[in-house]
Order: C-alpha cells, then structure tokens, then sequence
C-alpha cells in the first residue's frame, strides 16, 4: 500500500519520489489543503480506500496513511 | 524628465508563432500562418486552430507548479518571468507593495471547467477537483503572477472580451499614472480553444471554415477571408515610468503614450456599422497622447478576418489617420488570441518601433477592393515613431494603445 501511495504522490502530485519516505508527512511534502482534498479523492479511485481529507491532515505520516488506507480498503 | 511617461522595460509572450519573443518575432517576421487541424477539436464543426507549439508546461513551470495551473495561468506565468527577466528586474529585491498586476483574459479557465462537468456526469459531484475553482477563475491570472513575483500592490483582471489585453495594459498604465504603483506587469492570457467554447464560435458563424486548407484560412483583409480561425497565448509587459526606469538603469524598449477606452452601447455582438465605438477609442488614445493621425506610422490592427470587420477597421483608420500609415494584422499568423491579442499585439507594436519593422499580413493575396488602408505584405523595414494597436471585444468594448519610440 506504502508504494502504491508513494506512486500516486509522484506521478498525480509530480513529487520528486526521492523526497518521499515511509517516514515522511504530508506537511514535509508541502501539500496544502487542496493538495490534501485532491488526495483524498485519488485514493478513493485508484485505491478504494475511502479516506478523509480530516483524518489525511490528522494522520499525516505516510507510513500511517498507508495502514489506515490499507484498513478501509478491506472494509 | 516627465513622470508621465511610461516606459515598456520588458517584454514577455507565448504564441502560436513561438514561446518567447525572440521566436516570437521571427515567426510573425516570417509571415507563416500557424493554423493547423487541432485533434482536441476532432469532431467539431471547426477543428482548426492555432496552438502555441511545444508548449511543455512541465519543463517551463515544474510538475508541482503546472498541474495546479489551467492553461491560461500557465500562459501567464512563463510570459511574466520573461518579461520581468527582460526587463532586468528581480522580484526578491523589488518592494513589491509597489508592484501592480493588471491582467485581461475573456474566460478564464473553460478547459478546466468542461473537463470537471464531465467528472460530475460521468462519475459524482463528490468527484469533482478541489482545484475546479482555484484553476478556472479569471481572477487568479493576477493573483498567480502576483504571488509568483511576490508583487503585493493592486492585483485584478479586466475583461473585455477580445479587447481585455489592450484595456488591461491602458489600466496599469493609469495606476502608474496615478502613482499607485512604481512597477506594473501588465498584459492579456486566453487558452479558450476548447470543444465547449469552439463549438459556440461554430454556432455563432465567426470562424473560418477553410478547413482542408488551414494554413491559409486566417487571412485578414484578404477579399477570400471567411471569419476568424482561434488562438491562445499570453502576452505581458513591463511598465514603469520611464524617469524610473532610467534612474536605475534600465532599457526603455518604447513608451506608451496613450490609450482611449469606449462602448459601442451598439449590439452585443455585431461591430457598430460605422465603427463608431472604434474611432471614439483611437481618437481618445491620440488626445491623451498629444498627437494627431497623422503623427501615425503603423497600425497593428484588430483584423481578426472576418468580413464584415476588417472593413469596417479599415474604415475608422482611413477616416482618423488617413492612407499613409502602414497597417499590419499579425492575425494572419497567430490567428484570435481571444483576450491575449491586444496585449500581444501592442507587445509586437513595441518590436516594430524598436526594430524599425513591420510586419506582414500573413495570407494577404487579393486586398480586399474596399479596404482603403495600406496593409503590408511582406515585412518592411522603416523607422517608425508611433504606433497603434487597437482591439474589439463583444459587448462592443474597444481599447486603443499607442507606442511611441522612447
């Protein structure tokens, strides 16, 4: 899930992926609010891991967000 | 000196004759009509257009910069860094709460929009982009520049349909005028060419329909010119006062000494038969100026192609400036920038006053019998000491600039 999201940051977000790391948060990316909404959307499609922009914000570490995307996508 | 006049200190554009100026200038020099078949528009009435070729938003703006950016913003953007650039400024050290953005554009971001209405149809309203509005708002061609440049004075757009480049510049003139500002970067950006906008052109009757031979379709006062073939691009200047500009030691490429604004308060759509709006404008921009017609060397004209407009152009300049002045319309090249061209043409104004050059009328073979005026053909090499750009906009809103050699 990590690598899929890690994926989606660098291509949809144009990160630069040697930026990007387990331990990294949204803040660090510098993503703002729109990026995060946007976010949030993108994981629901490529995903199906239905996820709030709040609990993005909240969550913040990747490697975090990987695990609760990984909860919601069995859900 | 007089801190009435205002100087161009920097040029910046991004045309379907080029990205930059430098290309820019050689391809409206050259005269090669940039109109081809567009496949965006496949399956439209019209599928012709002029886009702006290799344009690679990525390589000019970064990935994280350009995919929050419509196409119109884009446009701006690398047009502003050019002009800025030229103009031998730095943003970083310039005090920016004295920094004016006055940009024009007719419709923002449509690209944007019909894009998100097909996410909302095809998926769910909860699909739609957060950047939906933030991408396709007219407003934020000034408010991206302004936070890209860190320029903290006035910031807005006008719009004045295909004139807003033209009534942008004459407002950012005003505000240095009027001391509001100590620099302004000022200009038009338009990226319309899309299924949405183009089919309502089609429907309208305004395009040309020359479209198995599109390179020879945008031929403004040709007596076979059939409408307007669309465009897109940016054009953005540099403005200060030319006593500013001195002090510091920067090169004044032209002034511009003046701009008249007017409505037709005609038809929403059709020119006044007269043109009476348009000469309102001109003979506006030359009192304000404190020159008469005849002072005139060169026209950039409006000459978007379409019948019933170029002649009615051709006219007004007849009936204000007489026959003497050399008129060009870089139309025939760069087809309708929509609210990009009158920014884009009195930035190609400047290039002929400053380079003693004026530019052909791309695709004039057979002058059309009752226009009156004298249109180049090829380039022509001549000193010039004003210029004038004039545009239209629907709505029957009308600006005109001219340029003086500093």
């Amino acid at each position: 899930m990590y690598d899929q999201l890690k994926q989606i940051l660098a291509s949809k977000f144009q990160i630069d992926p040697e930026h990007i790391a387990p331990s990294s948060r949204l803040s660090d990316l510098e993503l703002d609010s729109l990026d995060i909404a946007e976010l949030a959307l993108v994981m629901e499609k490529e995903l199906d891991a239905k996820v709030t922009d709040d609990e993005l914000i909240e969550t913040q570490q990747l490697d975090s967000i990987a695990e609760l995307a990984s909860r919601r996508q069995a859900a | 000196m007089s801190r009435r006049e205002i100087a161009v200190t920097g040029i910046g554009v991004v045309t379907p004759a080029g990205v930059g100026t430098a290309e820019t200038w050689r391809g409206i020099r050259a005269g090669v009509s940039a109109a081809d078949h567009d496949p965006c528009l496949e399956g439209q009435p019209v599928s012709i257009s002029c886009r702006v070729p290799g344009f690679d938003p990525v390589a000019l703006l970064g990935g994280r910069k350009a995919r929050r950016l419509d196409r119109f913003v884009q446009f701006a953007m690398v047009a502003a860094a050019e002009a800025v650039a030229d103009a031998g400024l730095d943003p970083r050290k310039w005090d920016g709460a004295r920094v004016g953005v006055v940009l024009g554009c007719a419709d923002g971001g449509p690209g944007t929009v019909e894009e998100q209405f097909r996410v909302m149809l095809t998926s769910a309203p909860d699909q739609v982009s957060p950047m939906l509005l933030p991408m396709q708002l007219p407003n934020m061609l000034a408010g991206c520049v302004s936070t890209e440049m860190s320029a903290r004075g006035p910031s807005m757009v006008v719009s004045t349909a295909c004139a807003s480049g033209a009534t942008a510049i004459g407002v950012a003139r005003d505000l240095l005028l009027l001391d509001r500002c100590d620099i302004v970067l000022t200009g038009g950006s338009e990226a319309m060419i899309t299924p949405l906008v183009m089919a309502g052109f089609a429907q309208m009757g305004a395009l040309s329909r020359r479209l198995d031979e599109p390179h020879l379709a945008s031929r403004p006062f040709d007596i076979g010119r059939d409408g307007f073939v669309a465009g897109e691009g940016a054009g953005l200047l540099v403005l200060e006062r030319k006593a500013d500009a001195r002090a510091r030691g920067g090169r004044v490429h032209a002034l511009v000494a003046g701009f008249g604004a007017s409505a037709d308060a005609y038809h929403v759509t059709a020119p006044h038969p007269e043109g009476a709006g348009l000469e309102l404008a001109v003979r506006a921009a030359l009192t304000d100026a404190d020159l008469t017609g005849t002072d005139v060397d060169h026209v950039n004209a409006h000459g978007t192609s379409t019948p019933l407009g170029d002649v009615i152009e051709s006219d007004v300049l007849h009936r204000i400036l007489g026959d003497h002045p050399l008129v060009t319309s870089t139309k025939g090249v760069t087809g309708h920038m929509f609210g990009a061209a009158g920014a884009v043409e009195a930035a190609l104004s400047v290039l002929a006053v400053e380079h003693a050059a004026v530019p052909p009328t791309a695709n004039l073979t057979d002058l059309d019998p009752r226009v009156r005026m004298n249109i180049s053909r090829e380039v022509e090499y001549r000193p010039l000491q004003v210029a004038l750009s004039t545009s239209l906009g629907f709505g029957g809103q009308n600006a005109a600039l001219l340029v003086t050699a500093p």
